[in-house]
């Protein structure tokens, strides 16, 4: 807040129209998805005329749908444990230590969020190829897990730098050895971290399109079976499914957000 | 109970701890544990080596690994190989790309496209990010911002399904247009750059927000003010002050949208139309026929990432010398 608010009041008002003609234009486009998944014909485009939940009783009546959610939600909590296995080592690794090749280390570990969507998911397909993986479940799952480790590394080592050093140092001082100072010290400190990372890898995969298709067998995942249903045509029944999946995940995202405030608050 | 605890935290474990109930305790106390332990904790080096030693090996095989066998995989004539046939080593792969249109026509219009629609996110998104970081209260700037970010838990495929239904011929804008009499018939907004970029600033603005609001939120406001006194307007504020001081924002959030917006598949082909092909579809289309074309694929992939990074990294450097000519 400015001290002389009357200085720049003209900006503040020129500015503020801005910020929420942007904020119409991140939330109407996704507002009119989910009002035509209630539209009462078949034909997308406005004006709607008469609503219907039809859409939504024949999305959960379809057991292709259901089973794709499953399988999704799978995937994304497999690859994030995975994720949060590694860069949580990582980040311990990382963090506060002086090594030669530790820039190169940070280098490599952030590489896999840099890599362009389209070139990431071709490397992983060729490298999943190499290594003998089919595509298929466990491709997916293994493509999501090294893709998010650069972001649960990031949060973890941002936590990480806060945590006072004479904790550990009491700890071993009492005859604590490294692994037990670490799970008993460490972890415990850094679950905020970890849980907010989680809740970010889980989104991640759940709604990563270009590495689920490219690394996907048979079975679609969400993202995967919207693309295919869009390529033969809109129908209300996709907006269902894809209002489905957003109610989900921005609950998610927006319960994650509150929770991480909460521990940090607490902290 | 009586240990040298000097001597436990030079690795030379003295007494055990006295027995204790918990996991952790009842773990530490039984044998084999403490001697794998001792083993591992011998010296500091060692110490280290076991630390080490997974996540150096797991970015090795996983980070770079896959990046490594797809330069391979370009560089040579068949993939996979056939059985008694010999895998010989080729540039041939990088030949094709310069060899005709098709091919290098979506690749510089990816990169334009990119730059465009990276330098729309910026000067869209700017604006913003000042508002929150300059014009609402300290309380406030959590919810203002809170409010960006919950569109951005949507995932891409759903998005961009929603940009799809503003801008059909049937849809919301063309529909308010009609009914303020402005147009008789819709305007074929879609499949065009048009709709590709709304489509991508739509997803990308979230990346290059984040970056400015802080680099924005760091700027001291006593700045501003004493500008203002000075007699500076609005717009020489901005560009002496809030420009040059949030460089590096810029610069990061830049990077980071390029990269993102190089890498789109799935929505230039839901919003994009055939005068848009991007070069993310002509890579995918070498890998969803025989895998004899898996090289020329792996090459091509090749070939935009190396563009993207050489690009960004020369952005990078005029930003920084940018950033230097200033304060001198």
């Amino acid at each position: 807040m400015n001290n002389r608010p009357e200085l720049f009041r003209g900006n503040r008002i020129f500015l503020a129209c801005i910020y929420w003609a942007f904020v119409l234009y991140v939330f109407v486009p996704l507002i009119l998805m989910v009002l035509m998944g209630f539209k009462d014909s078949k034909f997308i485009g406005f004006p709607i005329r008469s609503w219907t939940l039809d859409w939504y009783t024949g999305v959960f009546a379809d057991a292709e749908v259901i089973s794709t959610f499953g399988y999704s939600v799978a995937i994304a909590v497999l690859s994030t444990l995975i994720s949060i296995f590694v860069g949580t080592w990582i980040a311990v690794l990382l963090e506060g230590r002086k090594f030669t090749g530790r820039g190169v280390t940070f280098g490599l570990t952030v590489l896999p969020a840099l890599v362009p969507g389209i070139i990431s998911a071709i490397a992983f397909r060729i490298y999943a190829r190499y290594l003998g993986i089919e595509p298929g479940m466990g491709a997916i799952i293994w493509a999501h897990a090294v893709h998010n480790v650069p972001f649960v590394v990031l949060v973890v080592m941002a936590r990480l730098s806060t945590l006072p050093k004479s904790q550990i140092e009491a700890a071993r001082d009492l005859g604590a050895d490294p692994l037990v100072a670490f799970m008993r010290i460490t972890l415990p400190y850094l679950v905020p971290a970890i849980l907010g990372a989680s809740i970010f890898c889980l989104l991640l995969s759940f709604d990563d399109f270009v590495r689920s298709f490219f690394l996907g067998g048979y079975d679609p995942t969400l993202p995967v079976l919207i693309f295919a249903k869009l390529r033969s045509g809109m129908s209300p029944e996709i907006n269902a499914i894809a209002t489905v999946a957003l109610v989900l995940t921005a609950a998610i995202g927006i319960w994650a957000e509150r929770f991480t405030r909460r521990m940090n608050k607490e902290n | 109970m009586t240990y040298d605890a000097s001597a436990e935290r030079e690795g030379r474990p003295g007494a055990r701890p006295a027995a204790d109930p918990t996991f952790w305790g009842r773990l530490t106390g039984w044998g084999p544990y403490h001697v794998l332990m001792r083993i591992a904790t011998a010296s500091p080096r060692r110490q280290f080596a076991i630390l080490a030693a997974f996540p150096i090996l797991w970015v090795l095989t996983q980070h770079l690994g896959p990046m490594l066998q797809m330069l391979r995989v370009s560089l040579t004539d068949a993939y996979p190989v056939a059985p008694g046939v010999e895998q010989s080593f080729t540039l041939e792969n990088y030949a094709r790309f310069f060899g005709d249109s098709i091919f290098w026509m979506p690749f510089f219009r990816t990169l334009t496209f990119a730059a465009v629609f990276t330098f729309c996110t910026l000067v869209i998104t700017y604006p913003v990010a000042y508002f929150l970081a300059r014009h609402v209260s300290r309380r406030n700037q959590m919810l203002f911002l809170l409010l960006l970010l919950i569109p951005f838990w949507v995932g891409e495929i759903v998005r961009t399904y929603a940009i799809m239904i503003l801008l059909g011929n049937t849809g919301a804008v063309n529909m308010v247009l009609r009914f303020f009499g402005l147009i008789d018939r819709p305007i074929p907004f879609m499949y065009t750059s048009f709709s590709m970029g709304v489509g991508i600033v739509y997803l990308t603005a979230l990346y290059m927000l984040l970056p400015l609001y802080s680099a924005l939120e760091k700027l001291p406001k006593s700045m501003n003010e004493a500008a203002a006194d000075l007699g500076a307007g609005a717009w020489t504020r901005f560009r002496r002050i809030s420009l040059p001081m949030t460089i590096e924002g810029i610069s990061s959030g830049c990077t980071l949208v390029f990269l993102i917006s190089t890498g789109f598949y799935a929505t230039p082909i839901l919003l994009g139309g055939p005068s848009t092909t991007v070069f993310a579809e002509t890579i995918a289309g070498f890998f969803h026929v025989a895998g004899d074309e898996w090289p020329t694929g792996a090459a091509f992939a090749t070939i935009m990432f190396a563009a993207a990074l050489v690009i960004t990294a020369a952005f990078q450097r005029l930003m920084n010398a940018l950033r230097k000519g200033d304060r001198t």
